[in-house]
């Protein structure tokens, strides 16, 4: 990312730091292993050093908050201002207790992607690096070029909100989505008959492992103590049988319907490459079909759950 | 919440077994006033009551399937009619939620239904509960969860359940 950026950034932080309107700073920072970034907690001036502006700034730092007490200043991507936007109105954070530094975007690159469209293992990519339109891929020592479409994560190809929503600052760049918007691409499992529906998600569900790193990558997942934990009495078994996935995955989808603003970050961290997407999608989805409900974009408008219309939709209601 | 449902499969005897939450002011009335009014109806469901509609956790529901039951009935008070102003309102919005990401995930709809009828309604409580009986006939038992077993338990995990 250019020094300009970066100098910014630090000038704004320490200029905080130095005024006492904040106690730490959220930020990246570079990751151990390639391709990944870590989430930095800056208690002073001298751990901005740390900072990391470059590619691969995928996490949604928004999770971290609940465990950060005082007054705290945080970079945010457009799409991460949703879910800050949820939390504020979850009341789960305070807006005064924030200042909230926007990032511009230039669209997240997804490593396995990129990978799978230059067709090596992820562990084979040494090296990749964005040149105007597209991406230089360095494989065992050759250059490829790749479209931007398939580099980035799927998220940002139709990245409805590149600009913060929400934000006290915004650093110098360009707030575009990194793909001029496309129509969405349709799901098209959506169409299919019931029983191949179940097919697919038998498939899904069978495969995971209930590690919960979905979970607990969350932001709108903020409950301290999980109902899936809970034993008196137990609600779902926390062995990995396909059943009880079924239970745990459509009771997650429940619990952040209204707060989900379709981050990607449960999708990103999953070890077996679920789609979970897909579920968030078609929630999110609905949502808005049925009540005209979007999440973290308007503080105002409550939670769909905690509201009613009396002519909501119940054509399903016998 | 226990359902035990008996392993039996798809046979010429086999009934569809039905849980049905039923809100404590209306449904669960009218249930009753189909017995005293001596209507019948198929003794396939095995009712639950619950203090409103509202009451009704989407877990509820994803452990009844979970648990092996054919279908799902929830029933509460017509809108407007709720004895906690607005308990059946909010479960309308959750439901409505729930049955079409079921229904995208792959359960089949007629398995997870929902009515409103009233303390004065026992007929229409007989009608619902047969058609929704006559649905789940249809479809056949739930064995959703009996085909699969994880790759990451030991073999015979499953067989805890039910």
């Amino acid at each position: 990312m250019p020094e300009k950026i970066e100098k910014e950034l630090i000038g704004i932080v320490s200029r905080l730091f130095a005024e006492g309107r904040i106690h730490h700073f959220l930020g990246y920072g570079k990751g151990t292993v390639k391709f990944k970034t870590t989430p930095l907690i800056a208690g002073n001036r001298e751990d901005l050093q740390e900072l990391w502006l470059e590619d691969f700034c995928a996490p949604n730092l928004t999770l971290y908050l609940k465990d950060i007490k005082g007054q705290v200043g945080l970079l945010v991507k457009g799409c991460d201002s949703r879910s800050l936007v949820s939390l504020i109105k979850e009341g789960q954070v305070r807006r005064e207790d924030l200042y909230i530094v926007g990032l511009p975007c230039p669209g997240q690159i997804d490593p396995g992607k990129v990978a799978g469209a230059v067709g090596c293992e992820r562990e084979e990519l040494e090296e990749i690096t964005r040149r105007g339109p597209e991406m230089v891929v360095r494989v065992n020592g050759q250059e490829k070029t790749l479209p931007k479409s398939l580099a980035l994560m799927d998220k940002c190809l139709n990245c409805p909100y590149p600009k913060p929503l929400i934000f006290d600052s915004l650093l110098p760049g360009e707030y575009v989505a990194p793909v001029p918007r496309a129509t969405p691409t349709e799901d098209e499992l959506r169409r299919r008959p019931v029983p191949e529906k179940w097919a697919f998600w038998a498939e899904q569900f069978r495969r995971c492992l209930r590690c919960y790193a979905c979970r607990n990558v969350c932001p709108a997942c903020f409950c301290p103590r999980c109902i899936v934990e809970e034993n008196m009495p137990q609600w779902v078994s926390p062995l990995a049988t396909m059943g009880d996935n079924f239970v745990f995955h459509l009771l997650r989808l429940m619990h952040v319907a209204g707060t989900c603003t379709s981050c990607g970050e449960c999708q990103r961290v999953c070890p077996m490459g679920i789609p979970l997407m897909k579920l968030n999608e078609k929630m999110t989805d609905d949502l808005r079909e049925l009540f005209g409900y979007v999440a973290g974009v308007d503080l105002d408008k409550p939670f769909p759950f905690r509201t009613y219309r009396q002519e909501d939709p119940d054509d399903f209601i016998k | 919440m226990e359902v035990k449902p008996e392993v039996e499969k798809k046979s010429k005897g086999w009934e569809p077994r039905i849980l049905a939450f039923l809100c404590r002011w209306c449904s669960y009335a009218g249930a009753d006033l189909t017995g005293s009014s001596r209507i019948s109806y198929p003794p396939n469901v095995r009712i639950l009551r619950v203090p409103c509609s509202g009451r009704v956790n989407p877990i509820f529901i994803l452990k009844t399937l979970r648990a092996g039951m054919d279908g799902v009935l929830v029933s509460g008070c017509h809108p407007g009619d709720c004895h906690y102003t607005a308990g059946n309102y909010t479960a309308r919005r959750k439901f409505a939620v729930l049955s079409r990401l079921l229904e995208y995930v792959g359960i089949d709809p007629r398995r997870v239904q929902f009515s409103w009828v009233s303390a004065s309604e026992g007929e229409k409580f007989a009608k619902v509960v047969s058609e929704v009986v006559a649905e789940v006939k249809a479809l056949g038992p739930n064995e959703l969860f009996r085909l699969n077993t994880s790759d990451h338990t030991a073999e015979g995990a499953e067989s805890r359940e039910p």
